[in-house]
């Protein structure tokens, strides 16, 4: 049964500019993992930032488990959506702790069932001794993870991941992949992952989405062209 | 665009963050809406009058002002960046911090303390006479004049164009530069050929700041007798009880102003080069040896002395000759005022400019909010005299609308009470200073740039949630800057705060313009040396923050 359904989204920056998506679908089943795929400038971190409610699509609609996020009356809010999303920098509060950060999510639960909700996230990220400690003063690895707990920490309806691996090195990323893995399937997550890494997709999504480029995105000047082959 | 789509977005964008900023931008522009109106009214008898003996004369004084003070300002601002920025030489780091203070000295005050060190029982004819025994001309010393008006502006003002194109040239010309001396060109060419035309929009960003500074001063032009523009509005005001004449000079005035500021942004707009790369490497500077090290180390000296040390040492000097005169009771209560009008100016300043900055960066590309941070940052360029003359028209009419209202209550029918308070004052600072603290929040806004606000917004937290859980613990230090800027600027502030106080409200501001013009220069300095210390203060912080920065 279709969990999460997108259909014929379109986007473009500015009016006169071409379209970045063109009526672009997917869909989506419970638990799911799904990879899309594309050239750098194709439109994927646009698309998830059109799910996560980030930007607004010119058309088309969005709709989670029979409720719609976009359709042409409707819009809900990010903070609405019960999407939770991993950012390619992952964005971790420089200012907060790790258990700030983590706990930021769980504002809408009792203090009791916050800080269970916490003890379990460091369980699952195996960070329990870190839980003092700032961003910076974590590694890549390390700050990934709680980019992860952090989103997940709120049950969201939907995952969204820009990108992850991309700010680590080939060893971790190895690792990670595995471990990122693991934790998907234990927390049953309905899943949308955006690379360009075909190994990466094909080491965590049950199944991959290419997004085709439109044509519009790549602007060769001939000026240069004639310049490199000189 | 489907309407229901528009009325979805609108839905989208519409709540309380917005709703302030709309009003608030709203409400700072209707003085000047008014000013504006009043060129379409029917002149009346005066007019013609005015137009005959008074426009010309005084636009061209004005003008003249202007063209003057900008084109000094451009050779001593650009020659002494490139020199700070391009070239190492002795004492340079201190020359680079002194050459922003000569903004803690407002033009008003360094006119009475030239003017009186220059007059005839001034210090240094004085000296002449006394020590070396010649009693020079006195045409040499006639300060009184355009030359000298020119005169003080320039030293005065230069630091806003020293300071942009500095700091242009140091992040941005490296890499052109360097090329140009690869290719074989001498300092020269490299100047005229590389680094004026590519520092352009940066000069021409300083030199406005300069402009629309000029057309705002009503001390300097007051003091040296010079009839600009602006005293013109004065004397229609006050000289002949013309106010309906006196908003049509502002709105012409305004007009201009209005002008300068769009030229300003188109030619900025067409000229702003940046580098294509994001990585930037910052301008090595080269060692200057013998006679042009000394040469430049004796150019920055004169500049110094003449931009800060010798009118503040002129200050300190009167300042110990009459400070006990004017150290009492009044001049405590002197500085309470000072600090109280500044801090209920500046919170609500600050304020509105964070609920606005947090609005505009959401969605930067809209004309909405392009529209919106453009007239927010023209209540600088509007002239102080324009922008109290309409101030006070709008807080009149409220008063005369509210007549019914305050009968009712017992105050009688025809009571002036908005435009008697403080709330007017207040409201002409916000409306001016608005753009200050504008830019310094969405500077820290830009550094931190959006993807913290939107993972809290992906984490459930709504608008103000995350302005207040992420976005203000990191743009503190922005607010704070922000804060301190603006408090300098009203510390000093003149013409706004001499029109709208209520009655018998002094600040250190309007004490030394007082003392001043009843010919009591010498008490004027403790009140002078006050705005100073707050400028001086001020100026060294945002100097170390950015400092702090930039290591």
């Amino acid at each position: 049964m279709t969990y999460f359904e997108l259909s014929d989204i379109s986007f473009r920056f500015a009016e006169g500019k071409g379209d970045v998506l063109h009526n672009f679908s997917m869909r989506l089943n419970k638990g799911e993992v799904v990879g899309v795929l594309g050239q750098s400038g194709g439109g994927k971190s646009t698309l998830l930032r059109i799910i996560a409610g980030l930007e607004v699509p010119n058309s088309g609609n969005i709709s989670i488990n029979g409720r719609t996020l976009v359709d042409r009356k409707q819009f809900v809010l990010p903070e609405k959506r019960g999407i939770g999303m991993i950012f390619q920098d992952y964005a971790l509060f420089p200012h907060l702790t790790v258990a700030q950060n983590i706990l930021f999510g769980l504002h809408r639960l009792s203090r009791k069932e916050r800080l269970q909700r916490l003890e379990e996230m460091l369980e699952l990220i195996q960070l329990q001794d870190f839980r003092k400690r700032f961003p910076h003063e974590l590694s890549g690895g390390q700050q990934q993870r709680v980019a992860f707990a952090r989103s997940l920490a709120p049950e969201p309806e939907l995952l969204l991941m820009d990108e992850p691996f991309s700010s680590l090195d080939a060893d971790l990323k190895h690792s990670i992949r595995e471990e990122l893995k693991r934790m998907l399937r234990t927390a049953n997550m309905t899943c949308i992952l955006v690379t360009h890494d075909k190994e990466d997709a094909a080491v965590i999504c049950d199944r991959v989405v290419h997004i085709a480029n439109i044509g519009h995105a790549l602007n060769i000047n001939p000026k240069f062209v004639s310049n490199s082959t000189r | 665009m489907y309407a229901s789509a528009a009325l979805r977005n609108l839905k989208r964008k519409l709540n309380g963050w917005m709703i302030i900023s709309v009003i608030g931008a709203f409400a700072a522009l209707i003085p000047s809406l008014y000013i504006l109106f009043g060129l379409f009214g029917a002149p009346n008898e005066n007019w013609a009058h005015i137009k005959q003996y008074v426009l010309l004369d005084s636009a061209l004084q004005s003008l003249w002002l202007v063209l003057g003070t900008g084109s000094f300002s451009v050779i001593i601002g650009v020659s002494l960046a490139w020199l700070t920025a391009a070239y190492d030489f002795p004492l340079r780091r201190f020359f680079h911090f002194v050459f922003v203070l000569p903004l803690a000295i407002p033009p008003y005050i360094a006119a009475y303390t030239y003017g009186a060190m220059l007059s005839y029982t001034g210090s240094v004819q004085a000296f002449m006479r006394n020590v070396l025994g010649v009693t020079p001309n006195q045409a040499y010393f006639d300060i009184m004049s355009m030359k000298g008006a020119i005169f003080v502006f320039t030293l005065f003002l230069f630091p806003y164009v020293y300071l942009i194109t500095k700091t242009f040239m140091e992040r941005q010309s490296a890499a052109f530069i360097e090329n140009a001396r690869l290719l074989g060109k001498g300092p020269l060419h490299v100047f005229f050929r590389i680094v004026l035309p590519i520092s352009k929009a940066a000069i021409i960003g300083g030199v406005s700041l300069v402009a629309f500074e000029v057309l705002n001063d009503f001390g300097v032009t007051k003091h040296f007798g010079i009839s600009s523009f602006t005293t013109a509005i004065f004397k229609t005001w006050f000289g002949m009880y013309d106010v309906d004449s006196a908003i049509r000079l502002a709105g012409l005035l305004m007009s201009f102003v209005i002008g300068l500021f769009i030229l300003e942004r188109l030619v900025r707009r067409r000229r702003a080069y940046h580098s294509s790369t994001s990585k930037l490497k910052p301008l090595t500077r080269r060692k200057l040896c013998g006679i042009p090290a000394w040469a430049a180390v004796a150019f920055s000296s004169i500049i110094f002395a003449l931009s800060f040390a010798i009118p503040v040492l002129q200050l300190i000097v009167w300042a110990t000759w009459t400070y006990r005169d004017v150290f009492n009771d009044k001049f405590a209560g002197m500085i309470g005022n000072t600090l109280l009008v500044a801090f209920v100016s500046i919170s609500l300043l600050m304020l509105l400019a964070v609920i606005v900055a947090n609005v505009s960066r959401a969605s930067k590309r809209s004309i909405f909010t392009l529209a919106l941070t453009k007239l927010i940052s023209m209540g600088y360029s509007i002239p102080g005299a324009v922008l109290s003359i309409g101030v006070l028209a709008v807080f009149i009419s409220i008063d005369e609308r509210l007549g019914g209202l305050y009968e009712r209550l017992g105050w009688g029918a025809n009571k002036l009470l908005l435009s008697m308070s403080l709330a007017m004052l207040v409201c002409a600072y916000v409306i001016r200073f608005l753009s200050v603290g504008y830019n310094a929040v969405e500077a820290g806004f830009d550094k931190i740039g959006n993807r913290y606000s939107e993972a809290s917004r992906m984490l459930g937290a709504g608008m103000t949630r995350t302005f207040f859980k992420v976005d203000l613990p990191m743009i503190k230090g922005a607010v704070l800057t922000g804060f301190i800027l603006t408090f300098m600027e009203i510390v000093k502030e003149l013409p706004l705060t001499l029109l709208l106080r209520p009655f018998n409200f002094e600040t250190l501001a309007t004490k030394a313009y007082q003392y001043a013009s009843d010919e009591q220069i010498h008490q004027a300095s403790v009140p002078a040396l006050f705005i100073i210390a707050v400028g001086a203060v001020s100026v060294f912080f945002y100097h170390w923050l950015g400092e702090r920065k930039s290591t």
